[in-house]
């Protein structure tokens, strides 16, 4: 599976857009940080992870992508670079 | 979503590893994303497997009205348990669910295999416990709600309820101020378990009176932070329970998974590892 990263933005922007029974309404661009601007809580990251392994058909180590974010001294992120890890991770895995 | 219903409730749960059962108790008002985000769930599951849920009334657990004491959710944790098909279980459980870790070891002696006790505080050894409206993580909320027009003062640390009551209560001007303070998701946790009686339920005694749980003979370890408000209680469960070591996480308080997240990882892998019998070999590295 080769895809671009601006289809992945899509895909997670539309996954995002209605994430279990919350709408957001917003602009989601890679700019986007996950918990300041979404306002989604840690354990929707980790529901989020298992909703992208659903829509792509495989496993993905979504435990790097948290330990990760774990470590950041502000912790939150940009859509971007879930966007690059899934990129990273859809082409090599 | 894996899933699973006990008794009508559905609880959110994840699962790693292969090995011997280790189930992860978050806090109140946290949720079990807190594992994989200190690393803890990957580390462990190299000679565990690992199951962490979201308590009732937290993450994508169900929200019951009732039913939040420490004794309510060992039943829960046992249930799960049950329906997981999970073996005697290593119970790690932070601040409350620490709590709950140790009721499950009074009330269920045989499910449980050992207990990681990390910065439990536990309503029936208060006594114990007199300076914890000085602990600086609650000054800072304190100053957080002030802020927002709560009126919080140093003896509410108890009162979670209170707290909970207050946050669901506010004006709609003030809600935004505190929801800019505090953050949109745990303004939302807060505003979801004042609905409950969880505020309240968390601060009963529940029948784990002092008696209780001094009479726990299950290996144990106190594991608190070098600074946490709570060593008064570090000290009584290492000096009087039957089988219970005690280790301080360094340059930590009350939280010290999250304040030094490889040198708690360490700690918990490694006294784990002695308690379940297992050799200290290939170990997974973030050592203190």
């Amino acid at each position: 599976m080769s895809m671009t990263k601006d289809e992945i933005m899509n895909d997670v922007a539309s996954v995002l857009r209605n994430f279990n029974g919350r709408e957001y309404s917003g602009d989601i661009d890679s700019n986007t940080r996950f918990f300041g601007d979404l306002g989604l809580a840690s354990i929707d990251a980790v529901v989020l992870g298992e909703t992208l392994e659903e829509h792509y058909g495989r496993k993905l180590p979504f435990h790097l992508f948290m330990a990760d974010l774990g470590r950041r001294a502000v912790r939150d992120i940009p859509l971007g670079e879930l966007v690059s890890f899934l990129h990273q991770h859809l082409e090599t895995d | 979503m894996p899933r699973v219903t006990v008794e009508g409730m559905k609880f959110y749960y994840q699962q790693a590893g292969e090995g011997p059962d280790v189930v992860l108790l978050h806090g109140v008002s946290g949720n079990m994303a807190i594992w994989p985000l200190i690393n803890l769930m990957p580390a462990l599951a190299a000679n565990f497997r690992v199951t962490a849920y979201d308590l009732r009334g937290h993450g994508y657990s169900d929200t019951p009205p009732s039913g939040y004491t420490s004794a309510d959710m060992a039943g829960d944790l046992v249930k799960l348990q049950k329906a997981l098909g999970l073996g005697p279980m290593y119970v790690l459980g932070h601040s409350f669910g620490g709590v709950i870790a140790l009721h499950a070891a009074v009330l269920y002696p045989e499910s449980i295999a050992g207990l990681v006790l990390s910065d439990p505080y536990f309503p029936g050894l208060r006594h114990l416990e007199t300076r914890v409206g000085q602990w600086s993580g609650w000054q800072e909320y304190k100053e957080q709600a002030n802020r927002a027009g709560l009126e919080v003062t140093e003896e509410d640390w108890f009162d979670v309820g209170q707290l909970f009551k207050q946050t669901a209560n506010l004006p709609a001007e003030r809600y935004e101020m505190f929801r800019k303070e505090l953050g949109i998701a745990a303004m939302d946790r807060l505003t979801r378990l004042a609905a409950t009686t969880c505020g309240d339920d968390v601060k009963a005694v529940a029948g784990l009176t002092e008696e209780r749980i001094r009479s726990v003979r299950h290996p144990a370890l106190a594991l608190y932070g070098e600074e946490s408000p709570f060593l008064a209680t570090c000290r009584y469960l290492t000096e009087n329970l039957a089988n219970c070591r005690m280790a301080l996480v360094p340059k930590a308080k009350h939280r010290a998974h999250e304040e030094n997240p490889p040198a708690y990882v360490a700690l918990v892998q490694k006294h784990l590892r002695e308690m379940a019998g297992i050799a200290q070999g290939h170990c997974m590295g973030g050592a203190a």
